[in-house]
């Protein structure tokens, strides 16, 4: 093209622009699908490998938590397809079939999550699906999940309030997390709470879910505010919370929201003696990101730490800064990822083993009432809601990084789906075999904390 | 962003109706404004390289976020492997940012200008190839960045019955201020008072005619360009350490950036601080009476609604036409 003529903008050509745009937006959709479903080519699968979806973000906001999850979805993956770690002594693969991930990239946008999965579904013909982080995400695809009948294994912490036969969920549900947070902020920081998270559907319901369980025990919310995903700057909640003068702070912010509040909470003066924060979503790796001097002092309450002391942890923390390097860290989210990979193979073992096929009807069946030593315990698929017996942990961020844990229960909780303050007695139990029918029944009682019984 | 168009009315007034049964403190305000001026000293900051790369020379630059980001990575890459210090990082994000921009004008935008729609398109794939390359190189995880020790603490300007700080502002936001405000004051000295500055002007009016009077126009583009981008890495190694590095990270101050430029007014400097001063203080005070969220709606709206009535911002040069 000759760059010394310039043409003005008006005659700036409709075929050229339509070139161009097109072009330009081409570009954007490369962008959104690289990657696109790529299958792992360089490595021998054998014969009549299981073919499984992954579907993580690697590009937009969400991806500094995704990527995460799909690294400890690809070593529990490695484990099972080499016989290493806890898969050691089931041999290589599942019964002999090595399991083929179809990788796709959704790029944080919750409508490409939706097509993915229909295409994951559809035209690469997995068996089941590992993935989804944000709330936002499991909402656009669960449809999609039950009109085609296939399972989403989902590995994160959330809101709860659902019960689907098609999704098994290995993070933690409501009273897994806020059930015994609130109460321990009530008794060791005070009565006065502030609210605080991203604005979309996990942080919303989760502090709602919160702010019942704390007024419940005698305390107040003293504010709530929401900021948008993806914020950094939190001038004005901060001036907010220094007028409110709250006990401590309950954090639902999320991505690269935390970094920045944490470091403009203590740049605003105010230390964790003053006003501690509790918080869901920051974990080991956004504490590392902020740096450790803005987290020391305040709190998670999480399923998992990497400090948490057994030597199934100890093994996962090795091999995974093997894999990824000496300067990673695990956390919460990313063991959640893990175990839930081998409740899959665990499925698909027992499900070979008893000489059935491997489709959604035998995963699901064989999935209920897993057990597996993970990382933070032992854990089990709770048979009748298809959420994880978990533990239940409080962890005090030190000077290192690390949580010295100051609470955790004495087992693994039983999962209740529905919170019990907002709705009392409502459980979820689905028939053997599962028949896809309404499992919401109304007991009309207080649910009892139920323990994993150590076998 | 656009999602929270439709519900705003409600978010409004269900703030409203939350709000009001607390006692409206003037006190609380006073700090509110107080802080608007760091969030001024951020668009600011964040908006004077645009105001030289769109304000001086024109050109649509999408991927200015990107060299705030890349400014950022700089400082991040200068900490971890020669244990710098943040301030003396931005030298180097200057000069690195800079170069780079220097390269993308020499390789894209001269070829296109006069051309805004292509210039447009060619700068918003390069944001994505350069927050794509970021993300190869650092991996999508969020980096860590040390601020300054010494720059700790907070500036007290009234203290309250009980002696704690009822109006204060931390030094580092104050630092940020100072900043950018010398750095405006340095860009008007170098864009009003020196030879440069006044063939990049001359560039900018009359391409031809400055040429016919030998001024080397290509080389003042790419200078001028270079700067633009030079601008914006020292805002991202500034507020690298308040705020998330991370790839997608420019995209947060991209929207910002142009609000404020396009508020005041591309055809003086000056524009921009009134631009940054009149978003920032707005967005701090509805953001304390509602929420955040509905602040920025409002702003967002504001401007377009400004810009309906006024396209050329608030401050302009009255022009032959």
């Amino acid at each position: 093209m000759n760059n010394k003529y310039q043409p003005p903008l008006s005659s700036l050509g409709r075929r050229k622009f339509l070139k161009y745009s097109s072009l330009a937006v081409g570009t954007g959709i490369l962008a959104a699908c690289s990657g696109g479903a790529s299958s792992t080519g360089d490595e021998d699968l054998g014969e009549n490998p299981i073919k499984i979806g992954i579907m993580y973000s690697t590009t937009g906001t969400i991806a500094i938590v995704e990527k995460s999850l799909q690294d400890a979805t690809f070593l529990a993956l490695e484990q099972i397809n080499t016989n290493t770690g806890p898969w050691e002594g089931n041999g290589e693969g599942i019964e002999g079939r090595k399991i083929q991930k179809v990788v796709v990239n959704p790029d944080s946008n919750w409508d490409l999550y939706n097509q993915m999965s229909k295409r994951l579904i559809d035209e690469d013909q997995v068996v089941c699906v590992l993935g989804c982080y944000t709330s936002a995400s499991r909402k656009s695809v669960l449809p999609v999940f039950e009109e085609k009948d296939s399972i989403l294994y989902y590995p994160v912490y959330y809101e709860g309030n659902e019960c689907s036969s098609n999704v098994f969920y290995t993070g933690a549900a409501p009273n897994q997390q806020i059930t015994d947070s609130i109460p321990y902020c009530y008794e060791n920081f005070g009565a006065k709470g502030f609210f605080i998270g991203s604005d979309y559907i996990y942080p919303k319901e989760s502090n709602r879910i919160a702010k019942a369980e704390l007024e419940k025990i005698g305390g107040k919310v003293v504010g709530d505010e929401y900021a948008a995903l993806g914020t950094t700057e939190f001038i004005t909640i901060i001036n907010k919370i220094k007028q409110a003068k709250p006990d401590f702070v309950l954090s639902n912010l999320v991505g690269d929201s935390i970094p920045a509040f944490y470091r403009q909470f203590k740049d605003a003066g105010i230390t964790a003696e003053q006003i501690p924060i509790m918080a869901y979503p920051t974990t080991e790796e956004e504490i590392l990101a902020m740096g450790t001097e803005y987290a020391e002092g305040h709190y998670t309450s999480f399923n998992y730490f990497q400090t948490v002391d057994t030597p199934e942890n100890k093994a996962f923390v090795a091999q995974f800064k093997e894999k990824f390097g000496k300067n990673r860290v695990t956390n919460g989210v990313m063991e959640a990822a893990y175990l839930q990979t081998f409740f899959m193979a665990q499925a698909m073992r027992d499900a070979i083993k008893a000489g059935e096929e491997i489709d959604t009807k035998s995963i699901r069946e064989y999935t209920r009432g897993q057990k597996f030593q993970a990382p933070q315990g032992l854990v089990k698929m709770d048979p009748d809601n298809y959420h994880t017996y978990l533990y239940s942990r409080i962890g005090r961020w030190g000077a290192d990084g690390q949580a010295e844990i100051v609470f955790a229960t004495p087992a693994a909780v039983k999962p209740i789906a529905w919170s019990q303050t907002l709705y009392p007695g409502r459980v979820c139990n689905r028939p053997v075999p599962d028949d896809r029918s309404n499992p919401i029944k109304e007991t009309g009682k207080d649910l009892q904390v139920k323990y994993l019984e150590k076998t | 962003m656009y999602a929270y168009l439709f519900p705003v009315f409600y978010l409004a007034q269900e703030a409203v109706t939350e709000e009001t049964t607390e006692a409206f403190s003037i006190v609380a305000l006073g700090n509110q404004l107080l802080n608007g001026i760091s969030i001024v000293g951020i668009l600011l900051l964040t908006g004077l390289g645009l105001a030289i790369t769109f304000g001086v020379m024109r050109i649509i630059n999408l991927a200015h976020g990107e060299f705030i980001m890349l400014g950022a990575y700089v400082t991040f890459l200068m900490q971890s492997t020669f244990g710098l210090d943040l301030l003396l990082t931005i030298p180097f994000s200057f000069l690195i940012t800079a170069a780079i921009g220097a390269l993308v004008e020499i390789s894209i935008i001269r070829r296109l200008y006069g051309r805004p729609l292509e210039t447009l398109l060619a700068t918003w794939g390069l944001s994505i190839v350069l927050q794509g390359v970021i993300k190869l190189i650092f991996t999508a995880q969020l980096k860590y960045v040390k601020a300054p020790p010494y720059i700790s603490g907070n500036l007290t300007l009234l203290r309250d019955a009980q002696g704690s700080a009822a109006i204060a502002i931390s030094y580092y936001r104050l630092f940020i201020v100072f900043v950018a405000i010398a750095l405006l004051a340095l860009t008007g000295y170098l864009l009003y008072n020196t030879d440069l500055g006044r063939q990049v002007r001359a560039v900018t009016q009359n391409r031809e005619m400055s040429k016919c009077l030998g001024i080397n126009t290509s080389l003042v583009d790419m200078v001028t360009f270079a700067y633009g981008c030079g601008l914006a890495g020292i805002a991202g190694s500034v507020i690298s350490s308040l705020k998330s590095v991370s790839p997608p990270m420019g995209q947060d101050y991209l929207v910002d950036a142009w609000m404020t430029v396009v508020t005041g007014g591309v055809d003086k400097l000056i524009g921009v601080l009134a631009g940054a001063f009149l978003i920032g203080e707005f967005n701090a005070g509805i953001a304390y009476l509602l929420n955040d969220p509905t602040a920025r709606v409002i702003v967002l709206a504001a401007v377009i609604v400004l810009i309906r009535y006024k396209p050329e911002g608030l401050f302009t040069i009255q022009k032959r036409s």
